[in-house]
């Protein structure tokens, strides 16, 4: 699976996190989504590390 | 009117007599002119004079008796007068002259008189207007000069000119600027280099003189023509009390000759000075300027740099709240209690024993994360459960 794009992970995080709220679910399907919640979760982790790298980065030449 | 041919001629005599009525028809009249010529002979009973009119090269003869002649003041020559006369054509001689009755001479005052009622006049027909006024050229080809002849006005202009900028160019006419010949001349001069092509600017000047000198330049015809001419021209008449007509109906009126020259021709050192600050203030405005956009690009560098640096912030705390959501709604409260979820790896949850066989690969989902187990196949069934 490409990697997907901060925005949309973020917007199925929530969905994921919306249907948790909303109740009625089984076991397997709360499992199911606390574990796609979790891989979303590090999704987006992982590209705001990589932004607050970059602009760290920028920072540095500009203070050059 | 006489009809005549080269058949039917008419004999002298009745050419002389039809003159001679028809000059008569004149009548008494008062004359106005200047004396051009005076011949006051001792022993004669008459005064003969040559009376010229102020403006034009136009004469007549005057016979004055000496009685007549001797009533007035010491008349001399250029001495305005008025004559009451009548017109006479002496038919044995064939000429013609006014017989003078009466002389007066035309005074300081009378003369002041006249020239305020023109100058009125004038005023009314808008001779004076400041909309009139025609603007100089700031750099002139040529300058056209009226003045006379080797007079100091001349000399004053040209060197101020050419101290100022040395390159300047003149048309000059020197010509009669007092006296009898002074209005035609002048008005001939004018007339020339208002046509002539390169002329950008014309200056009338002479020097200081009496009322009478500078009447010439308060003459009706070379004040109207003035005022037509296509031409700017400055007027530098006399010193700065002088107010002869000429100079309300000039573009510029100048106090002096040097003044007249220094109001036609910029000084080219002061010029240069000039450009030289203006290339300075330029200069200076535009590093200015460029300091002003490096400000503003570094400003917005920084703004952006903030807003990126806080929406990364915003995202991360949004990120947390929701996995701590997630978690929240999740089992994990559950296994953290030591509850295990024993799924097969489908996914499905087990929640009897008798749906696994031996060697099934399982799926412990434990608090802290996930083990693999494989079914032994031995299982026990809770009784209650059972029934």
């Amino acid at each position: 699976m490409a990697k997907l794009s901060y925005e949309v992970a973020r917007d199925e995080l929530a969905k994921v996190v919306s249907a948790l709220e909303s109740g009625g679910l089984g076991l397997e399907e709360s499992l199911k989504l606390w574990e796609r919640g979790e891989e979303l979760a590090n999704i987006c982790q992982e590209w705001l590390d990589s932004a607050r790298a970059k602009l760290e980065a920028a920072k540095q030449v500009s203070d050059e | 009117m006489l009809e005549t041919s080269a058949e039917k001629p008419v004999p002298v005599r009745v050419v002389s007599e039809a003159i001679s009525d028809y000059i008569n028809r004149l009548g008494q009249i008062w004359v106005e002119g200047e004396i051009a010529q005076l011949n006051d002979r001792a022993g004669s009973g008459m005064v003969y004079m040559r009376l010229r009119d102020s403006s034009v090269d136009m004469y007549l003869e005057v016979i004055c008796p000496r009685s007549v002649f001797k009533s007035i003041a010491p008349l001399t020559e250029n001495a305005r007068v008025v004559i009451n006369s009548k017109v006479n054509f002496y038919t044995t001689t064939g000429r013609l002259s006014l017989n003078a009755q009466e002389i007066r001479q035309v005074g300081v005052g009378e003369l002041l008189a006249r020239l305020e009622a023109l100058k009125k006049l004038l005023a009314a027909e808008g001779l004076f207007a400041a909309e009139r006024k025609k603007p100089l050229p700031f750099l002139p080809r040529k300058i056209g000069l009226i003045c006379g002849r080797g007079s100091a006005a001349e000399k004053d202009v040209k060197e101020n000119a050419k101290r100022r900028w040395p390159s300047v160019q003149f048309e000059t006419r020197e010509v009669a600027v007092q006296g009898a010949d002074a209005v035609i001349q002048v008005s001939a001069a004018l007339k020339e280099l208002d046509a002539s092509p390169d002329v950008d600017v014309i200056i009338i000047t002479r020097g200081g003189g009496s009322f009478e000198d500078l009447l010439p330049f308060s003459d009706e015809g070379l004040v109207r023509l003035a005022a037509n001419c296509t031409k700017p021209i400055v007027s530098a008449i006399g010193h700065e009390q002088d107010t002869p007509l000429l100079d309300l109906v000039a573009d510029l009126r100048a106090s002096t000759p040097t003044d007249a020259a220094r109001r036609v021709v910029p000084d080219i050192k002061e010029e240069l000075e000039r450009i030289r600050q203006l290339r300075n203030r330029a200069d200076q405005k535009i590093n200015d300027r460029v300091i002003l956009e490096m400000t503003k690009v570094v400003n917005l560098m920084q703004r952006s740099f903030a807003s990126i640096n806080s929406r990364i912030m915003r995202a991360s705390d949004e990120l947390n709240h929701m996995l701590n959501q997630v978690r929240a709604l999740s089992p994990q409260a559950t296994l953290d209690r030591g509850y295990a979820v024993v799924q097969k790896s489908d996914g499905s949850i087990v929640r009897t024993p008798t749906a696994l066989a031996k060697g099934e690969a399982l799926r412990l989902r434990l608090a802290e994360g996930v083990a693999l187990a494989t079914a032994t196949g031995e299982s026990e069934l809770d009784r209650i459960r059972g029934e």
